[in-house]
């Protein structure tokens, strides 16, 4: 399985991919093999929306974990994908459905929605959210900006909680 | 009980009370009889003597009395020590009690008496099951179970580790002749080697709580020092069993190992068991709320003592019913058994711990020492270096699996906060005299380095952690923010964990709250409650707690106009678009906005009627907070409506129905004051760390509120919205004039909760009515 796994993925490929996203080569080409057996139909994307491989990469290399020398790299390069800021930005962007830097209350809504299930009145579920959003704002807009985003979360260890291990 | 006894007593754990001390009670109580019937049994021995009017009889009450007499000098202590703050800035309170315990120790022995040792028993039955309770109820379970792995090495690794080099460096030690210690042998040093090698959670809960360190060293060390008990006490055994026997074989060896599985699971089986029939008794008890305290610390302890009485670890059996039956139990129990159960376990814990220090004290003056230089000092010297030699050993194992590694600072503070305690000195009291024969010298060694580890590392953990800028914990409440967020991570930690096919810490979580929630809470929780979302129950949480907050600072009773009912919003307020207007009020609002009012002021200084203490009337408070909940909905419409309307807004105070209404309210006398210096104004930040508990909703400064554009698209259901405002304009009108645009006009909110309530003096006393401004 791996052996096959590696024919279908070039070197320069999984150098470009080490690159962006800072993934060691074994573990780029067990997520390849993890890929593919989550690929069923065999046509090299995930889903109808056509994740590739590279976009399956980036979207996992926001939850590598932050190792230490590169903390103490100085931004000479772009940042990596898996900073804080750009692990925040992810969780972000899952929010905000219109892509419109925001989150609104509605889109607060429907995610609270999820999270808590059928049982509970939506005019409950507004209470929260409004309070929600009313602890966050600081700009008055009514809504969740990025910045007030990471300032919510400042207290949080999103450095740990948002990152998996991916074994070497 | 607490005299001293000759010390080559057996060990019987399970006996309390010598019973010479009880048959000295009932012959006192026969005779106080028998002069009453005197004249009746004329052939008595007894000669007929006055009626005693006034007499003395300690001896009837002296066990009780000495006993209390002890825990009121713990609480003078502890009130002492509070009222004198500069000394218990330096000194960590548990060094003081030592000091004082010492004190009280020489005292005694000077008049003449023989001071009380701390007995195994009272300490392991009475002082220790309280601390361990109260750490194990509110045991931070999140922090706890990430790092579960890195608590378990070093618990049960690092203390073998601890242990045996300690004991082995100890026999070698002894060997070398001339220190006059060859008789101790391997097995002896072993055993002495383990139960001076546990760290304490009693003396690392007293230190460690002063210094307000982050919750990941806290939990780190603490966690280590409440699950070591099981390798202490697998450990203990096998030693003390064997130690007279020249050899160990590998059959015993084998047998501790496997002991030490048993022991430990052991001791989680049957606190979740306890845990588990707790938290089902207390879903029936709705109908006598007065008793569901009891139940959760009856459980407990038997947990403990069932454990015990297995030999299994009775800390873990503790931990482990607190941690299981607290989410059920706390979802069934009424808000005050609630505040009963956290109160009275703050309070025995806090005695114990003062009692047990202050015995330590004692019983180092009263106890007999056997002092000998090389083994004390060897042995605290190896203390030393072995525990940090172990942190660093398995930092540096564990940090290759750890996401957030440890510092070399992190490093520092577990190794130093290895604190030695009571638990140590009772293990070692426990030997007995015929197997030990220099139970003696251990019994100083083991006090020497627990004296050594409190004062010394006790006292200067403080200026180090300032020192070395370690972070320190965080005072803040978890805002709503945060948990939502936090539980959506969750989520979308599962999921990309699932996609990856990689089974952590998340996908296991995930697993437990699904089983949590399709059985166990449909079992343990009584009704409504057992459906409902994690979420939710926090919000729930927060709003009651400052629902209980805004009522008891008074703010309830002050509201003088009809916009605090809305602006009883704040607790949940909504966002509100920058251009807002009030409108006026028509007639029929005036009218139900005056029931409301009527119906709020009525209800707040209301006292429990009911002295039967099998009738608890159910809390006015708690009714007061759900009718609020439904006034504030009612007022959210009521709201709504009132948004329509776009008329120009008649000033406040010209409304007479409105200023009567305030003025009917309040006692004091109404008066617009024009400057607004003196009056406090307490801006919120929202998202701000500093606001703990007290809910600083006094003097809102609103942004600019003018008309609501007709337009439908904003059309929702907004509340008031409090804004930080720096520029303070005065001479702007409350709520009701139509702010011109935005900005210059401020309208404070200054009606609702203009009574600063938990904040200290300076706002006190002012009058809350809000002035024209």
């Amino acid at each position: 399985m791996g052996s096959r796994a590696s024919t279908l993925l070039r070197d320069e490929e999984i150098e470009e991919i080490k690159k962006e996203t800072g993934f060691s080569h074994s573990q780029i080409t067990r997520l390849y093999s993890r890929f593919t057996s989550l690929d069923k139909g065999e046509n090299g994307t995930l889903r109808e929306d056509q994740v590739n491989f590279r976009g399956f990469m980036r979207t996992l290399a926001h939850f590598r974990p932050i190792e230490d020398n590169e903390k103490s790299k100085d931004q000479n390069g772009p940042e990596p994908l898996n900073s804080r800021s750009n692990k925040l930005h992810f969780a972000f962007r899952l929010y905000d459905l219109d892509k419109d830097d925001k989150i609104s209350r509605d889109e607060l809504l429907q995610v609270l929605r999820m999270m808590v299930g059928v049982n509970i009145s939506d005019e409950q579920l507004g209470s929260i959210a409004d309070r929600t959003i009313q602890e966050a704002d600081q700009d008055g807009d009514s809504a969740i900006s990025f910045t007030e985003f990471v300032k919510v979360l400042e207290k949080v260890d999103v450095e740990q909680k948002m990152s998996i291990r991916f074994l070497h | 009980m607490l005299t001293s006894e000759p010390p080559y007593r057996d060990p019987a754990v399970l006996s309390a009370i010598e019973p010479g001390d009880v048959t000295a009670a009932p012959p006192d109580v026969s005779q106080e009889i028998r002069p009453l019937t005197n004249h009746s049994s004329p052939g008595h021995s007894k000669p007929r003597k006055a009626f005693p009017v006034l007499g003395i009889d300690y001896t009837h009450v002296r066990i009780p009395f000495e006993i209390s007499l002890w825990i009121l000098l713990a609480c003078l202590m502890k009130l002492g020590f509070h009222v004198i703050p500069s000394v218990s800035n330096i000194v960590p309170e548990s060094c003081l009690l030592i000091v004082v315990g010492l004190l009280v120790g020489g005292l005694i022995k000077g008049v003449g008496e023989s001071p009380p040792i701390l007995k195994s028993d009272i300490f392991f039955l009475f002082l220790l099951p309280p601390i361990i309770l109260d750490a194990g109820y509110f045991l931070p379970l999140r922090q706890f179970t990430e790092n579960l792995g890195t608590i378990l090495i070093f618990a049960v690794v690092g203390t073998l580790w601890n242990a045996f080099f300690l004991g082995g460096l100890m026999y070698a030690v002894c060997q070398i002749s001339g220190t006059g210690l060859n008789h101790i042998g391997l097995l002896a040093n072993l055993l002495f080697g383990s139960i001076i090698s546990a760290v304490d959670p009693v003396a690392v809960l007293a230190v460690f709580e002063e210094i307000h360190i982050n919750e990941l060293l806290h939990i780190l060390v603490f966690g280590e020092s409440l699950l070591n008990d099981a390798v202490t006490v697998v450990l203990y055994h096998l030693f003390e069993e064997y130690a007279n026997f020249d050899q160990v074989t590998v059959t015993d060896i084998v047998l501790g190992f496997l002991s030490f599985f048993v022991v430990s699971l052991g001791g989680v089986f049957v606190g979740v068991v306890y845990g588990v029939i707790a938290a089902f008794t207390s879903r029936f008890t709705s109908h006598i709320r007065v008793i569901e305290p009891l139940f959760v610390f009856l459980y407990s302890y038997m947990a403990y003592l069932s454990a015990e009485l297995f030999h299994l670890s009775g800390i873990m059996a503790l931990i482990a019913s607190g941690v299981v039956m607290r989410p059920y139990v706390e979802a069934n129990i009424s808000h005050k058994s609630h505040t009963t159960i956290k109160y009275f376990l703050k309070m025995w814990s806090s005695v114990s711990e003062t009692l047990i220090f202050i015995f330590l004290g004692v019983s180092t003056v009263a106890g007999q020492h056997y002092w000998n230089w090389t083994f004390v000092i060897s042995t605290l010297i190896f203390c030393l270096i072995a525990r940090v030699l172990g942190v660093l050993g398995l930092t540096w194992f564990i940090n290759k699996f750890r996401i957030v590694k440890l510092t070399p600072k992190d490093q520092f503070i577990i190794a130093y906060g290895g604190l030695r305690g009571a638990i140590a000195f009772s293990l070692g009291y426990l030997l007995d005299y015929e197997h030990f024969g220099m139970r003696d010298m251990f019994l100083t060694a083991i006090i020497t380095v627990i004296f050594f580890t409190v004062f010394v590392q006790g006292m200067t953990i403080r200026p180090l952690v300032d020192l070395l800028a370690v972070k320190k914990k965080q005072e803040t409440k978890r805002s709503i923010n945060e948990e939502i967020h936090t539980q959506f991570l969750d989520h979308l930690l599962t999921g990309i964990e699932d996609i990856c096919g990689h089974y952590g810490h998340h996908h296991w979580k995930d697993k437990l709250n699904r089983f949590n929630k399709k059985y166990m809470k449909k079992c343990l929780i009584a009704g409504e409650r057992s459906k409902e979302p994690q979420l939710i129950a926090f919000y729930h949480k927060m709003e009651m707690k400052q629902a209980i907050e805004l009522v008891e600072s008074g703010g309830l009773g002050k509201i003088p106009s009809a916009i605090s009912t809305v602006s009883m919003q704040n607790i949940n307020p909504k966002a509100l678009p920058v251009e807002r207007i009030l409108p006026a009020l028509s007639k029929d609002k005036e009218e139900e906005i005056r029931k409301i009012l009527r119906n709020n002021l009525q209800k707040t200084r209301q006292r429990l009627r009911s002295y039967n203490r099998h009738t608890l009337v159910a809390d006015p408070y708690e009714e007061a907070w759900n009718q609020m909940l439904l006034r504030r909905q009612k007022a959210r419409q009521l709201e709504q409506k009132m948004n329509n309307f776009l008329t120009v807004p008649s000033h406040k105070l010209d409304s007479p129905t409105m200023s009567r209404a305030r003025i009917g309210s309040d006692p004091l006398a109404y008066e617009p004051k024009s400057d607004s210096e003196n009056l406090p104004i307490i801006t919120i930040d929202p998202a701000s760390p500093q606001s703990p508990e007290s809910v600083d909703l006094v003097n809102e400064e609103l942004k600019g509120m003018s008309r609501l554009p007709p337009s439908p698209e904003e059309e929702e259901e907004e509340g008031l919205v409090m804004h930080v405002k720096e520029s303070s304009s005065p001479g702007t009108d409350d709520v009701f004039t139509p702010g011109a645009g935005d900005s210059p006009s401020n309208q404070r909110m200054m009606r609702c909760l203009s009574d600063p309530g938990p904040r200290p003096a300076p706002e006190e006393g002012e009058p809350f009515i809000p002035k024209g401004q």
